[in-house]
């Protein structure tokens, strides 16, 4: 008699690599392939059904066969891990970027790393932003301590191609947007974010992205004034501070910040 | 393990709920339909975002239970302590009347299989699963209810029919029984059983919720047929009469109609509620009677 562990591998041994011969062995029925290919049918469609929400350009841009074909083979390599399926999808993007029968789509991984990207914005938890006064009732000399922690639905997308207009124009079917696409216009960097109107992906310049990846990234505010001297990072982060992009912060060792002119922090 | 002791008395009434879908989010703000309660799948509002600030408003109307589609109470290797978590803090934000979770399993070897899978009818499954069950109402601090699945295979070295496991589970965790009507017939036709037996073995004073939704038919390689539990049509004549039966031995109980495929128009599954109302109205003036002649 198996063990429960081992039903269940070989249950899983039929679902995910397709192999059932384990598993109808241990069935007391006729047609057992009819049978587990039910749930085999179940698994593949619910979790094919999960990335198409995730990655809706993507699926426009190969056709729905193709999705289903690519779908299922990335499922069989990168099966969920829970039931939070809001969640998966992460390897995706990577995914497709070696999956050679798309090669010449080569804007697609791009595209499929911003949807990413826009899903974990749509799905991420709720959480207050900071509340200035906090900020401003630092000592001054603490200020330039501050590393601030981003509102969880923010994203920072560096892509090669102008993934945010193709990402565009294929969810609204805009012909004439996709049709003046130049693939060499350079890469884009993007500002992903949940604002209380929705999900919003805005172009970030050259400045505003180095600025925004250290502040996102947790450096103190010593670290990112010092990189971004001169260049209105105060008032990039007046507009991050305005906008609840953060929702925390901490004080970075004292020893390790270096000691510089600060904007003046209102709340 | 007795049940534990604060897990406040259900403030849904045994009338006619809906499952909430996300088709029908901005519906049921706008018209505000007379239904008694609802139901939500947990795993839609794990994140924030739109779908939990819809579910906040509209618990603010109706009662809301929450019903898991993916901790595995059956898995062999435990519970995901980080599902389990997502789950509490849903329960935290929703304050949910009632919380339910199935007999099946659905992860293995860290792989979610999404679906509930038939667990053979063991002593070991029983011991995995009252083990779990026991995690779980700890965890929540509350009572929960299980769900008997519907099955489309059976396995060799299975030797408790269903409704003992069901039944020992009840007893061994106090734990309620979510009675879902038609899977209970898709099964009993799907492994020749007789559904009113089934409901004849299970104990009414642990029934907390009833199911009703469709399903479909599906022909084998053999020329048998299985019935599937898709939810994606109305209910059949069949499991009305069903319900009947279950109302006939278990008095009034909450009921729920479940729609997750092709979902209609939110009319369509009111006027299914309307239906389960109807006859939770005669279960009820057949209790009065009967308490009048006692």
């Amino acid at each position: 008699m198996p063990t429960l562990l081992e039903l269940q591998r070989a249950m899983r041994a039929s679902l995910v690599d397709r192999d059932d011969g384990a598993a109808a062995a241990m069935l007391a029925e006729n047609v057992p392939s009819d049978r587990l290919n039910i749930y085999r049918n179940t698994f593949v469609t619910g979790v094919t059904k999960a990335l198409r929400l995730s990655y809706p350009a993507v699926h426009r841009l190969v056709g729905a066969d193709f999705f289903e074909g690519v779908a299922g083979l990335f499922i069989a390599r990168h099966p969920p891990r829970s039931a939070y399926l809001d969640e998966y999808g992460a390897e995706f993007p990577e995914f497709l970027r070696n999956f050679q029968p798309a090669a010449s789509l080569v804007y697609l991984a791009d595209v499929a790393r911003l949807e990413w990207a826009v899903s974990r914005a749509i799905h991420a938890a709720d959480v207050e932003p900071l509340d200035l006064v906090r900020l401003s009732a630092l000592p001054p000399e603490d200020q330039s301590r501050v590393c601030f922690v981003p509102h969880p639905s923010i994203g920072l997308v560096h892509t090669d191609y102008p993934a945010d207009v193709i990402w565009r124009g294929v969810l609204s079917a805009d012909d004439a947007a996709l049709a003046g696409i130049d693939l060499d216009d350079g890469p884009a960097r993007l500002l992903v974010e949940r604002r209380a109107t929705g999900v919003e992906v805005s172009r970030l310049d050259d400045t505003a992205w180095r600025f925004a990846t250290m502040l996102c990234e947790g450096r103190s505010l010593a670290t990112v004034f010092g990189a971004a001297a001169d260049t209105g990072g105060d008032a990039l982060l007046a507009e991050y501070l305005a906008a609840g992009r953060f929702v925390d912060f901490r004080l970075a060792p004292a020893e390790f910040t270096v000691l510089t002119t600060l904007p003046e922090i209102v709340s | 393990m007795s049940p534990p002791a604060i897990n406040p008395p259900s403030p849904i009434p045994a009338k006619a709920g809906i499952g909430l879908r996300f088709q029908h989010h901005q519906a049921v703000l706008d018209v505000a339909p007379d239904v008694a309660w609802m139901e939500v799948h947990t795993e839609n509002y794990m994140g924030g975002g739109t779908p939990l600030h819809y579910l906040d408003a509209i618990r603010s109307d109706y009662p809301i239970s929450l019903h898991g589609v993916g901790l595995s109470l059956g898995s062999a290797e435990g519970l995901d302590p980080a599902h389990l978590e997502r789950i509490r803090r849903v329960a935290e934000r929703i304050e949910p009347a009632l919380m339910s979770e199935h007999i099946a399993w659905s992860i293995t070897d860290g792989t979610y299989l999404a679906d509930l899978l038939p667990l053979p009818m063991t002593e070991e499954s029983l011991n995995v699963v009252c083990r779990h069950v026991d995690q779980v109402q700890s965890y929540m601090k509350r009572r929960i209810l299980v769900e008997n699945p519907s099955t489309y295979l059976r396995f060799c070295h299975s030797i408790i029919p269903e409704w003992e496991f069901m039944t020992a589970v009840a007893e061994r965790t106090g734990c309620g029984i979510l009675c879902d009507v038609n899977n209970i017939y898709v099964s009993a036709h799907n492994h020749g059983w007789d559904a009113s037996t089934y409901l004849a073995a299970l104990p009414p004073a642990v029934i907390g919720e009833i199911h009703l939704a469709g399903h479909s038919v599906r022909p084998l390689g053999d020329g048998s047929t299985l019935r599937i539990d898709d939810h994606g049509s109305r209910v059949i004549a069949e499991v009305w009469a069903l319900y009947r039966k279950a109302l006939e031995r278990f008095g009034p109980v909450p009921t729920l109609i479940e729609w997750d495929t092709d979902v209609p128009p939110l009319d369509v599954l009111l006027g299914e509620a309307d239906h389960a109302g109807a006859l939770l109205a005669l279960a009820d003036a057949a209790e009065a009677r009967n308490a009048d002649a006692a």
